[in-house]
């Protein structure tokens, strides 16, 4: 396996805290990782959570995703060398850009 | 994506173009023969965005927000949504034009094999961007207008930004861009519908996509100024009735409608009464082909911070992330229960969606609206509009030639 050596440390969540869920379907069953939800506190993400897998789940973890380590191999970075730069414009610069078009 | 012209005037429909592999132009036969396999893939690239909709699903700002896929990533995420055989990415936002390196995604995309198309509010659209984006390898923009202009500027937060949007449609027209409107119908612009085709048409969009409101983002805020049940179907009918007077002029536009799949059970009444049983047996048979609502199947959605959703209109829970697994992985993964059952739902479903006839069609519309406003995920979607007596009674056209060609 591999070194593990890689860590996942970009932000995560829109709109407010993201909270990583696991799921036990049934005592024998191992708990799984079963996504994200977005809510602003620990019992709002609880009920988030419950209303989508109440249908399966005996048992539901929650943990706030920015308390969580995330480390992996390397090879799964979808780009190990990202220097976390973005292409996006200043916010001036959009709105001088906005209805530039219409304006020529 | 139901495509009313396709369905009501044997349009050949771009939609199919759209969604599908378009390696071949001609998608007839994948259409007819099986459910698309892979999804269309809406990738928000940013979460921020010049105008402020009342509506956005996206929650967009005009801030720039942490965490967005570089440039690198992004182009590794295009690489494995190829491996993984999506056929289409569709550029969202927030506002996707703000990000300056979206013509280089474009032709990357392009260059791998994933067919790429815009969603975009137009005002950032300038004749060079049109052309640079034409030259990418862009193969289609759909610019969002939601009213007249007053109407749509109020809706979007700034004076001036239909002119801008009408703008930004001429630019790309001009540029050879295959260019369609999107609109949101909700109560407050449901009456402009008419008016904003009729004066798109004249600057020369034929391609009209009309998208029910979902109940995610800030669309969640205006559930009151959605339309009843009543006012939705009037105005589903006006589309129609408006696509085959256009069909009869001699215009030939084209219609879709978006996101609630009880648009396929009216639609096969609506040919019932107005074109005859043969009519509505192609309709059926198309739609029953093409499997109903989409969600966790045939659409997915990467945000600008790589999370994966099961809509790009369900961004308060995610399936995973692609900076930690790959798409197709996340995708296929199906231990966990809740992909599970979306994709296996018609035992679920609840309420008169349980014993509907349409069913197949449908899959039960908006599994979010129903999480939102009956907080279970598999009642009745909210926005349903059909009469009981076309919801009871026997499958339509059952014992039917199932196989039989739509047209």
């Amino acid at each position: 396996m591999g070194e593990l050596d890689h860590e996942v440390d970009a932000p995560r969540g829109a709109t407010s805290r993201e909270w990583e869920v696991f799921c036990r379907e049934a005592s024998a069953d191992p708990l799984t990782h079963v996504g994200s939800v977005s809510a602003p506190s620990a019992d709002i993400a609880r009920e988030q959570a419950t209303r989508l897998f109440a249908h399966a789940a005996e048992a539901l973890w929650l943990c706030p995703a920015d308390e969580t380590v995330r480390v992996q191999d390397e090879s799964l970075a979808l780009d190990p060398d990202s220097d976390g730069a973005d292409a996006t414009m200043d916010e001036q610069a959009m709105h001088d850009e906005t209805l530039r078009g219409e304006a020529e | 994506m139901i495509s009313v012209s396709k369905l009501l005037t044997d349009l050949d429909a771009e939609g199919d173009g759209l969604r599908y592999d378009a390696a071949e132009e001609s998608t007839k036969a994948q259409i007819r023969d099986e459910k698309q396999r892979r999804p269309v893939v809406v990738w928000n690239v940013t979460k921020q965005c010049n105008l402020y909709c009342d509506h956005c699903y996206a929650a967009a700002d005009t801030d720039i927000a942490d965490g967005e896929l570089t440039t690198a990533e992004g182009k590794a995420l295009l690489d494995d949504l190829a491996d993984y055989g999506a056929p289409v990415i569709l550029f969202s936002g927030g506002e996707p034009l703000v990000r300056q390196d979206l013509e280089e995604l474009v032709a990357y995309a392009d260059e791998v094999g994933v067919r790429p198309v815009l969603s975009t509010n137009g005002t950032l659209i300038t004749e060079e961007r049109a052309a640079s984006l034409k030259a990418a390898g862009l193969k289609y923009a759909g610019i969002s207008v939601d009213g007249l202009p007053e109407r749509n500027d109020d809706f979007r937060g700034m004076e001036g930004a239909f002119d801008g949007a009408v703008q930004g449609i001429q630019n790309c027209l001009d540029a050879g861009l295959k260019t369609g409107l999107r609109y949101t119908i909700t109560e407050r612009n449901a009456p402009d519908l008419e008016g904003v085709v009729d004066l798109l048409t004249d600057v020369g969009v034929d391609r009209f996509c009309f998208y029910h409101l979902d109940y995610g983002g800030r669309g969640t805020e205006i559930v009151d100024a959605d339309l009843t049940p009543v006012e939705r179907r009037e105005a589903v009918e006006r589309v129609c009735d408006m696509t085959r007077e256009y069909h009869d002029r001699g215009e030939e536009i084209e219609t879709l409608l978006v996101g609630n799949y009880a648009d396929a059970a009216y639609l096969v009444e609506y040919a019932r009464e107005h074109m005859g049983e043969a009519q509505a047996r192609r309709v059926y048979e198309y739609l029953r082909v093409n499997g109903g609502d989409p969600t966790g199947e045939r659409v997915a959605d990467v945000d600008y911070q790589g999370n994966v959703h099961l809509t790009q209109f369900w961004q308060g829970y995610s399936l995973g992330n692609v900076r930690d697994r790959p798409f197709g992985d996340i995708w296929e993964d199906e231990s966990n229960p809740l992909l599970g059952a979306l994709r296996e739902r018609e035992d679920r479903l609840t309420g008169k969606c349980a014993d509907c006839r349409y069913s197949d069609v449908c899959r039960g519309g908006s599994r979010l609206r129903a999480l939102t406003v009956e907080d279970d995920l598999f009642a009745p979607d909210p926005q349903c509009y059909l009469d009981d007596d076309e919801i009871r009674g026997p499958e339509p056209f059952a014992g039917g030639d199932a196989t039989s060609p739509a047209d």
